[in-house]
Formats: structure tokens, sequence, C-alpha cells
């Protein structure tokens, strides 16, 4: 028998008692078994749940500029619109809708209507007193 | 003194028992990946923690805090890094409970009818009043090798038990090894020599 054949004390006991502790490992009862399992799906939802908000985090920030974007661009078309507002037939029953809805002095307008005639061809001839 | 050892582990220095592989990790997502590495250690990190602590449900404690702890602020970092950072939170959770345990000793000490005598062992009251019977952890105890390997290894000092505990249990590498202790490989090695001394003198003539 050489000298390395034989095996130092340490190398031995060393694999003896990983022998044992692995034999030991091996025979964890059932409860201990479903408990760290238990334990290791645990930590597996806690990962799951640390990555869900990074990769989501997108998503309220990407809806939130969108309608920012969509904000602006409603805010801004009316001033760039070729269509003549004023003129619209359409847009002056709105406005008179809104004179009712907003429960100015009827009086006032009955009083003043062939103010408001006036008012209504000077517009149409583009004379302008309306506004000043 | 050399400082704490990289964490980089080659791929060639993994254990060849590792249950999941490096080539595998690339294929699999995050979870899946923690997952397969968990289950390769959740039962031998149990039994460490159970020989440091001698009691099953602290022990089912820590491994779960463990877990956890290494889900929540390492889940990101590559695969390779987990398992001495693992152990490193282990043998974290074991000292504050071994910790806990003192003070809550010398508290009941302190108590009126509680034993005076100095020469007696230490012992946690608390773990006398749970378990009248012998519960599940001593019947898997029954094992009279790993009882006295247990006795052996608990009367070593704590840096010693974890040096034996990740070396020669576990199979880690010097290196790894001191990545999860928080030291240097001189310091490794020098723990690991005492506790292999110490052991042989314990345990010499039964193993």
């Amino acid at each position: 028998m050489s000298e390395h054949d034989v095996e130092r004390p340490e190398a031995a006991l060393e694999r003896r008692t990983r022998k044992v502790f692995d034999a030991s490992v091996e025979q964890l009862d059932a409860g201990t078994r479903a408990r760290l399992r238990a334990a290791r799906q645990a930590a597996i939802v806690e990962l799951e749940s640390r990555q869900r908000p990074a990769r989501q985090g997108w998503v309220p920030l990407a809806v939130a500029a969108s309608a920012a974007l969509v904000a602006v661009l409603l805010w801004r078309a009316p001033a760039e619109s070729p269509v003549p507002v004023a003129s619209s037939g359409a847009t002056q029953a709105i406005d008179a809708l809104e004179v009712v809805a907003a429960g100015d002095d009827l009086d006032l307008v009955a009083e003043d209507l062939e103010f408001y005639v006036w008012l209504e061809h000077a517009e149409l001839d583009g004379h302008g007193g309306g506004q000043g | 003194m050399m400082g704490p050892a990289t964490l980089e582990v080659p791929m060639t220095q993994l254990p060849a028992d590792l249950e999941y592989s490096c080539r595998e990790e690339a294929s699999l997502d995050a979870a899946e990946t923690l997952d397969h590495f968990l289950a390769s250690v959740e039962r031998p990190a149990f039994r460490i923690a159970q020989m440091a602590l001698r009691d099953r449900d602290d022990a089912l404690d820590v491994v779960q805090d463990a877990m956890l702890h290494l889900a929540r602020s390492y889940g990101h970092r590559p695969g390779a890094e987990w398992r001495p950072l693992f152990y490193r939170i282990l043998y974290n959770g074991i000292r504050d409970k071994q910790r806990r345990r003192t003070v809550r000793s010398r508290l009941f000490g302190l108590l009126p009818g509680s034993r005076a005598d100095e020469n007696e062992p230490r012992e946690d009251p608390l773990e006398r009043v749970a378990d009248g019977a012998p519960g599940p952890d001593r019947l898997l105890m029954a094992d009279q090798a790993m009882q006295r390997l247990e006795t052996a290894v608990a009367a070593l000092p704590a840096r010693q038990q974890e040096a034996f505990a990740l070396r020669c249990l576990q199979g880690m590498d010097v290196a790894e090894t001191a990545t999860a202790m928080g030291c240097s490989e001189g310091s490794v090695k020098t723990h690991y020599f005492r506790a292999l001394q110490s052991l042989r003198a314990t345990l010499g003539e039964v193993y």
C-alpha cells in the first residue's frame, strides 16, 4: 500500500461526517419538507411581486403621457381650425342656448333686441362692431 | 488583510451535484431559477440551522426568512451568487436567534425561583415548555451518528461551526465560504482547520 492510499484522518472525518449529514437530509420527514416547500413558494411569490411593479410601471406612465398628449392636441386644435367659428349658424344657436342656460337677464335681451339684430348684421358684413 | 472574496464563481467550480446548471439558467426566468436553487439548498440549510439552533421550528423560521430575504434583496442578482449570499443571510438569522435566546435566558434567570447554579450548562427554559413529549425533531435525530455529530458541532465556537458546515457539509470552496461568512479566505482556513481538529478529538473514536 502506497503512502497516497492512506487516507488522512481529516479527510476520513470529512467523508464520514458528510455521509452522515447527507443521510439525515434525505431522512427529513414529510411535514418538514412541506413547510420548506411552502417557504420556497412564498419566496417565489415575493420575487414575482417585486418584479411585477417594475414591468407594469410603464403602463400607467404611458397612459398618463397619452392623456396629456390628447389634452394638448384638443386644446390647440380650435386655434388652428380653418373653420370660422363666429360665422357659423350652429355656433350662434349654441351661443344663444348658452345665454339661456346661463340664466342671463332675458329682459335685457328683449329690450335691446334691435341692438342684437344690428350686431348680427354688422358681424356678417364684417364690420366688427360686436367685439369691441 | 484580505478583503471578502469576489462573488463571481466560475462555472467549473460549481459542485457537480448542484441541481441546476448555469446553462439551463439562461433559458429559465428568474422565478424558475430561484425555485430550482432554493429546492437544492432548502433541506441541507434546514439541517445546518437545526444543528446550530437545536430546535426544529426555529430552524424552519430562519430558513424561511433567509429565502424571503434572498428573493427580496438579491433575486435580481445572477444565480451563481445566490449560494454564498443565502448562507450568509441564514447565519445572520441563526446568530440573531441565538442572541435573542441568550437575552431571554438571562431575563428568565433574573426571575425569582430560577436556578442559580452557575456550574450547570445554560439552557433556554422555553425549550422545555413546549415539548413535553419527544417531537418530530427528536424522532428525526434517531440516528445516533447524526446525534453525535450535532452534539460535537454544537460544542464548537460559532465561526468554526460555520466554516465546518459550509466547507465540509455543503462542499463550498474557500472563496464561497469566505463570502458567506463575510471574512477573508485565510480566516476560513483557520476556522475550518480548528474545527476539524476539535471534531477529530471528539468524534475520532466513533468516526
